[in-house]
Order: structure tokens, then C-alpha cells, then sequence
């Protein structure tokens, strides 16, 4: 047997808080042998980001480690003195971090930072650094390398980004590569177009790899084993076909159950034929004409489409694409021009929306954190629109049961609950108000998958109390094609399909339509 | 808010800053009790009597005992200067809020008017104030608040315009309150903390402001023993007696410093991070 490129044995590691130890990791072990790329799946706070660094040797001041080796090939990571872990760091372990955009320098053109990582890592002379890098940006089928260096961070997309990032981490000829969800803060094309990079460039190079992600569909495509990590312990690690097809422990199960399969519908019901939501020729503004300068292109171009009653509508696109500014303007929040009829009323603009208008449509927004007052505790929050909207001010509990939450949480202020439970409680805040149509604005973009799969159980349930339409924006085709009766797909503000969710796997769909369904990861088996 | 507290004594600036400011309102509640003598109390004999048994900081141009006038004069300074700054402070906050909140043209027409406003130089603007409403302790500190309104709005709305960004205002647009219950209740809670930090800061400066107007005549009138109307006093006779220029001095730097080190305290306990 070859000697492993990474080998952790037993590794535990706590936080030191003013609330005492916090265990982290908890008996860790595992290898990584040359030229395998081993996938570590968990929930934010499983700890998965704590072994990254660990294995960095990079580890907050707080941070004790209680036992356990972490072994690079012969050396012993945790014995290292810091200016020999420099000599470690790029060299023979190389990182590529979850966003592109924070991970380069903004003030330095993009060219200096690579070649000045090839220059400390490998040795070279500028110039000899300068032909590597371009041979590498070359590598990553980036266009125009030559031009490209000469640009800083803010002058190049996102993917570009990451593209040169990974460059630069194979470049430097590490033994491992540590990837913290790599492709997470990018849109699904782009973040297909580098996981084929990825596998190419492993497939030439035979670096082994770690691959951090909470997205387990995608860990199992490209990963030889994948190991589960649960409230920091290892629960489960089988080759990664097998952890798909069979998972052995239930914490496996859970993830594997809660990764949206679009062949596994979740509503079985047609809506009705009432049209509840009619928006003709809807282009969003942002801005208006200045003194001195034309007024800026409109955020989408005229779009059309219609809502019926109990009907879920997905809305997909990349971001950018105008899905957003379409919920902006149904909601009031942005100028737009063109038609909204609402239960036959015509609505012409956003000062034209009364209280019936808001009463009736309501919206939930991406960022759970953001979309509670600090400053008020949830049953202020839920009292409010109930107030405003005629309901009884003594239903909060009810409201905070309907979400499934205990109706003590009325007492409650935003900060102590998690993600999924403050997205709870906007939804609670929007059902307040006993909507026909309720927006839901990337609800479930932020949460982990299996916090997002009850999120969905719960708006399912919802509507099938209440018979709520639902206008439901995302970028995950797999989860829009498990509940949406119709889908309609955005790029560069403009619709570019609305089809029955029969119809999508159809001949006659949008090229865009059939390359998003393409990027879009489906689970191996 | 004991959590709070217990954050800003853990800080050294907002232990030191605190116990100043214990001391400090001490002296403005119990300064006629713990005076030793009448404040106002002439005595010929004692003319520029340097500090001694006698009079503990000295004794003026008329004999009257320095540290007396000090320990009653504190009513006549701190509480003016800290009301001065919190008038200041709500107009400004609101008005920035509400500037923020509003957006477009009329932020425009507000913060254009409150960039005009700023031009002026705080103590001209309070000068030109006092003069147009007359002399005295009242009108100063009117002045003095118009002219720290600007400076607060313009804080508040730097922290009001990411609060305007965020999705429970949003959300609250969206269900059609009203543009006051938006300010109010759901933007100015959460500017509040940077607002405080600026106010205690601020305070300090209106300590001097005060004591420069009545230096200049213009606010509190002799015989009060308001501190800048004794250093005022005290600066024809700076070679013969030093003393009773030194001591109110002190008085307002001590006082400046307290709100000072109590405004970097509050800093660094209400942002969350350095509790890592």
C-alpha cells in the first residue's frame, strides 16, 4: 500500500467561547491516497470548514487542539513551526475558496497575483512566471490570457475568477488541493463549466483532492469516496456511487432524501382555470433620466406572463437574468411600466397597489437574516400585518403553529433562531395576511438542503390549507421541476419560455432552457 | 443592557470613561453640598491666594475660592452641554433617517440644505445664532444643538441607507405602512447604535462649545460659575495667578476626555465581533 497524501487519525479540536469549550471536530480520521479526490458533505456547522483549516494550519486564535495528527505525505502538520508551514502552504497544499470575488486582491491587476504565487511557490524568475501563467490561464480555456492579466479583480466575471483561482492552485504542483465549495457562490452554468474543468485538470494532473460542499448530488459526481460529516463527527464514508444508492447511516439518509430528484413530483394536483395574476408588457426600471444622462436600460425587457389561482409558477434563471426585479415590480418595489390585472382589477402602477392589492400578494425574501427587524421580537413582527390587515392580533401563536414553530417563540427575538426558523417566521408574517398569492424570492437559496426540503414541505402544506398561489423564483431547476405546475425560464431580462412542467424535457424547448437542465446536477443512481 | 454594561466596564477606556463620569455626576447633583465655602462669597484678603489649607485650588481675583465654584459651576456646564447634544441629536437623527427613508429628490433637496448648513463652521453658526436670539444659557444651548443637527443627520443616514437596503423595511413597504411607522419604528431602532456612540463623542465637543460661548460672553452671564466663564475671567490675571485659569480648564478637559473614552468604550461593546 502507497503511503496516503493526507492522513488524519483521531483529530479533535474545540473553540475556547465565553460560553466554555465548543467541541468542533470530534475524532476525525481519515486518508486521502495519491491522485483521489475524497468529498466531505455536511450541513453549515458541521465543522467542515474548521477541518479545511485545520489542515491548512490556519486556525483562529480561540481554537485548541485536544488530539490527533494530521499527516501530509511523511510530514507531520501540527509539528510544523510557522515558517516551514509557509514552505507547506501553496507549495504542497494548494486551496481554491467558496467566493471568487473576496479571494483576490482588488487593488492588484490580476496577472501580478498570479505570477507573483508562482514566483514565491515554485522558484521561477517574473518572466519565466509570466509565460507559466499564461500557459495556465491558457489551460483553463480562458480567452485572451495575454489581456486578462492586465485586469483587475473587479473587471472580470465571477467564473473567470474561479478559473484563474484553480489555475493558479494546479499551477503551483501541490500534493493536495483543498476546494471549499467551490462552485457555490456561482451560477449553475458557470458552476457545471467548472466542475468539468475540475475533473479535467485532476484527470491530467493526478492531484489529490479534497472537495468540501454541502451539495451532496454534486460531491458524487465528482468524487471518488465521499465522507458525511454530522455536528463534527464522521458518520458515514463508502465509494461515491455506493453513498447515493445505499446510504448506511441515517444522517446519510436525510441528506440523500433531501436532495431535490426532478422526477420526483411533490404536487400531484392541477391548478385552477381563474386567472388570479395577469402581467402583460412588465419591463422594470431602476432609475430615471438625468440632466445629463439617458435613462439606464430597463432591468428586463417586456415580459409576460400569468398566475393562476393555486398554481405554483417557478421562475428560473441565472442571476442577473431579471427574476428578482420581476418580483420588485409585482410587489411594488420597483417602477415598471406595462399591465398588472389582479382578480380581474387593473393595477398600473406601483402607487396604484391598495390594500387589497397588498393584502393579497405578499412576499418572502431570499436572505432570512435580513428580513426580520433585530430590534423587534417575532410576535411584534406577526402582529404587525395582522393589525394592518384586520386579523386578530391574538393569533400569533396559531400563525407560529401553522409554520410549525412552538407559539413561545412569540417572546423570542430574530437573533436566537436559526436560518430555517427565521425563514419560518417570514413566511408566518406573509400568511398573515391570508394572501392569494404569495412570492417567494430564492426562499431557499441560503439554507441547506435538508433545511430547504422542509421549507418546501411546509409550503406545500401551506397551500394546501389555504389554496395560495405561489410566484416561485430560484436558480434550482431540479427542486422548481419537483413542485411547479409551469416554469418560466429568464436570461438577460427576458422570458424566454414558459412551459407546462411536461412540456420541459420537450423537443421544442429554448436552447438556454435545455443547456440549464444540462448544468443542473442530477444524483448518480 | 447589563449585558451591555458589563461588555463597556470590561474595556479600559469604558471602565475609566464610566467611573469619570460616576464622579462627574456626583459633583452636578451634590456640588452645593460639597462645596466648602460660598461659591460667591467675596473676600478681600484672599485676593489670588494660591492653593493652600485655606481655599484647596485657590482663590480668584476677588477672593472667592476656586474649587467652590468649580464643584457648583459643574450644574451650570455638563447638563447644558449634554442637552444641547441630545437636542442635536434626535433632530439630526430623525431628519437622517428620514432623508434616507424618503430617497431620491428629496434626499437630494434635504442633504443639499444640511451640506450648506455644514459649511458654516459650528461655533460661527452658533455665534450667529446666540447674537439673532440674544445672550444666555438657554439660547446657547439651541444654538449649540442646530448646529450639531446637521453633522448627526449626516451620520444617520450613512447607517440608515444600508437599513433602508435590507428586507424588513422592504417587507414593510410592501404591506403599505405608513412612511412614519417606517422611520420610526422600523429604521430608527436599528441606526441607534453608531448614534449613541456618536452622541457621547459629541457631548465633549459641546462641553467646549459651551464653555468657548461663554468665554466669549455670549452664554451663561457673571457671576455664574459656568467653566467657560471663569476661564474667561481668569485670563486677564494668568501671570499673577495661574491657578484660577488652570483649574477650570482642567475641569472641561477631564470632562471632555470622560465622554470621550466612554464614547470609545461604547464602540467597541456594542460591536459584536470583538466578543470573539
Amino acid at each position: 500500500m502507497t503511503t496516503p497524501v493526507l492522513s488524519i487519525r483521531n483529530y479533535t479540536l474545540e473553540y475556547l467561547t465565553g460560553a466554555g469549550p465548543v467541541r468542533v471536530l470530534q475524532d476525525i480520521g481519515f486518508d486521502i491516497a495519491p491522485g483521489e479526490v475524497l468529498g466531505l458533505v455536511g450541513e453549515s456547522g458541521s465543522g467542515k470548514s474548521s477541518l479545511a483549516w485545520a489542515i491548512m494550519r490556519h486556525l483562529p486564535k480561540n481554537a485548541r487542539e485536544v488530539s490527533g495528527d494530521i499527516r501530509l505525505g511523511d510530514t507531520d502538520l501540527r509539528a510544523l513551526p510557522g515558517r516551514e508551514l509557509t514552505r507547506v502552504r501553496g507549495r504542497r497544499i494548494g486551496m481554491v475558496f467558496q467566493d471568487p470575488s473576496t479571494s483576490l486582491n482588488p487593488t492588484l491587476p490580476v496577472g501580478r497575483q498570479i505570477t507573483e504565487t508562482l514566483v514565491t511557490t515554485r522558484g521561477l524568475s517574473p518572466k519565466e512566471a509570466w509565460t507559466e501563467a499564461l500557459a495556465l490561464l491558457g489551460h483553463v480555456e480562458l480567452r485572451n490570457p495575454e489581456a486578462l492579466m492586465k485586469r483587475y479583480p473587479h473587471e472580470i466575471s465571477g467564473g473567470e475568477k474561479q478559473r484563474i483561482l484553480i489555475a493558479t492552485a494546479f499551477g503551483c504542483r501541490p500534493e493536495l488541493i483543498v476546494f471549499d465549495e467551490p462552485t457555490t457562490a456561482l451560477d449553475v452554468i458557470t458552476g457545471a463549466k467548472i466542475l468539468e474543468l475540475f475533473t479535467r485538470l485532476r484527470a491530467e494532473t493526478g492531484v489529490a483532492a479534497l472537495y468540501i460542499s454541502h451539495d451532496l448530488a454534486l460531491v458524487s459526481r465528482v468524487a471518488d469516496r465521499v465522507a458525511v460529516m454530522k455536528h463534527g463527527k464522521l458518520v458515514e464514508e463508502a465509494p461515491a456511487d455506493r453513498i447515493f444508492r445505499a446510504p448506511q447511516h441515517p444522517e446519510t439518509q436525510i441528506l440523500v432524501d433531501a436532495v431535490p430528484r426532478p422526477e420526483r413530483r411533490l404536487v400531484h394536483d392541477q391548478p385552477g382555470e381563474r386567472v388570479l395574476l395577469a402581467a402583460q408588457d412588465i419591463s422594470v426600471h431602476y432609475a430615471r433620466r438625468r440632466l445629463f444622462r439617458p435613462a439606464p436600460p430597463p432591468a428586463t425587457q417586456a415580459v409576460g406572463f400569468d398566475v393562476r389561482a393555486g398554481e405554483i409558477l417557478g421562475v428560473v434563471g441565472e442571476s442577473g437574468s431579471g427574476k428578482s426585479s420581476i418580483a420588485r415590480a409585482l410587489t411594488g418595489l420597483a417602477d415598471f411600466s406595462g399591465n398588472i390585472r389582479f382578480d380581474g382589477r387593473p393595477i398600473a402602477a406601483g402607487r396604484a397597489m391598495d390594500r387589497q392589492y397588498r393584502r393579497a400578494v405578499q412576499i418572502v425574501f431570499q436572505h432570512p437574516d435580513s428580513s426580520l427587524n433585530p430590534r423587534q421580537k417575532v410576535g411584534e413582527i406577526l402582529a404587525r400585518p395582522l393589525r394592518l390587515f384586520g386579523g386578530n392580533v391574538a393569533d400569533v401563536g396559531k400563525l407560529l403553529e401553522q409554520v410549525r414553530l412552538p407559539a413561545s417563540f412569540a417572546d423570542r427575538w430574530p437573533h436566537q433562531l436559526s436560518g430555517g426558523q427565521k425563514q419560518r417566521v417570514a413566511i408566518a408574517r406573509a400568511f398573515a395576511a391570508k394572501p392569494s398569492l404569495v412570492i417567494c424570492d430564492e426562499i431557499t437559496a441560503p439554507l441547506d438542503v435538508s433545511v430547504q426540503a422542509s421549507i418546501i414541505e411546509l409550503l406545500l402544506t401551506l397551500r394546501a390549507e389555504t389554496g395560495t398561489a405561489y410566484l416561485f423564483i430560484t436558480h434550482d431547476l431540479n427542486l422548481i421541476r419537483q413542485i411547479a405546475h409551469r416554469i418560466a425560464v429568464m436570461r438577460g431580462g427576458e422570458l424566454v419560455d414558459l412551459l407546462s412542467i411536461d412540456a420541459i424535457d420537450a423537443e421544442h424547448v429554448h436552447p438556454y432552457t435545455r443547456d440549464l437542465i444540462a448544468a443542473s446536477p442530477t444524483p448518480v443512481g | 443592557m447589563t449585558d451591555l454594561l458589563r461588555r463597556l466596564v470590561r474595556t479600559p477606556q469604558g471602565a475609566i470613561g464610566l467611573l469619570l463620569l460616576l464622579v462627574l455626576a456626583a459633583v452636578c447633583l451634590f456640588g452645593p453640598w460639597l462645596a466648602p465655602q460660598d461659591p460667591e462669597k467675596i473676600d478681600f484678603l484672599g485676593r489670588f491666594r494660591p492653593a493652600g489649607a485655606e481655599n484647596w485650588f485657590g482663590a480668584d481675583q476677588l477672593g472667592r475660592d476656586v474649587l467652590s465654584r468649580l464643584l457648583v459651576g459643574a450644574r451650570s456646564t455638563i447638563p447644558m452641554a449634554l442637552a444641547a447634544t441630545l437636542l442635536g441629536t434626535v433632530i439630526g437623527s430623525v431628519v437622517g433617517t428620514a432623508s434616507a427613508y424618503l430617497g431620491g429628490r428629496w434626499d437630494e433637496a434635504i442633504m443639499r440644505t444640511i451640506d450648506a448648513v455644514m459649511a458654516v463652521p459650528g461655533l460661527l453658526l452658533a455665534l450667529l445664532l446666540v447674537s439673532t436670539l440674544g445672550n444666555g444659557a438657554t439660547n446657547a444651548m439651541v444654538a449649540i444643538a442646530v448646529a450639531f443637527a446637521p453633522g448627526m443627520a449626516r451620520v444617520t443616514r450613512s447607517v440608515a441607507l444600508n437599513v433602508r437596503n435590507q428586507d424588513y423595511v422592504k417587507a414593510a413597504i410592501v404591506r403599505g405602512e405608513r412612511g412614519s411607522w417606517i422611520v420610526f419604528r422600523e429604521m430608527l431602532p436599528n441606526v441607534m447604535a453608531p448614534v449613541v456612540i456618536e452622541t457621547t463623542i459629541r457631548v465633549s465637543f459641546a462641553v467646549m462649545l459651551f464653555a468657548t460661548l461663554s468665554f466669549l460672553g455670549l452664554g451663561a452671564q457673571p457671576p455664574a460659575s459656568e467653566w467657560g466663564l471663569m476661564v474667561a475671567d481668569a485670563r486677564q490675571y494668568v501671570h499673577q495667578a495661574p491657578w484660577i485659569l488652570i483649574a477650570p480648564s482642567i475641569a472641561i478637559a477631564v470632562t471632555a476626555i470622560a465622554f470621550n473614552l466612554l464614547g470609545d468604550g461604547l464602540r467597541d461593546a456594542m460591536n459584536p465581533r470583538n466578543e470573539r
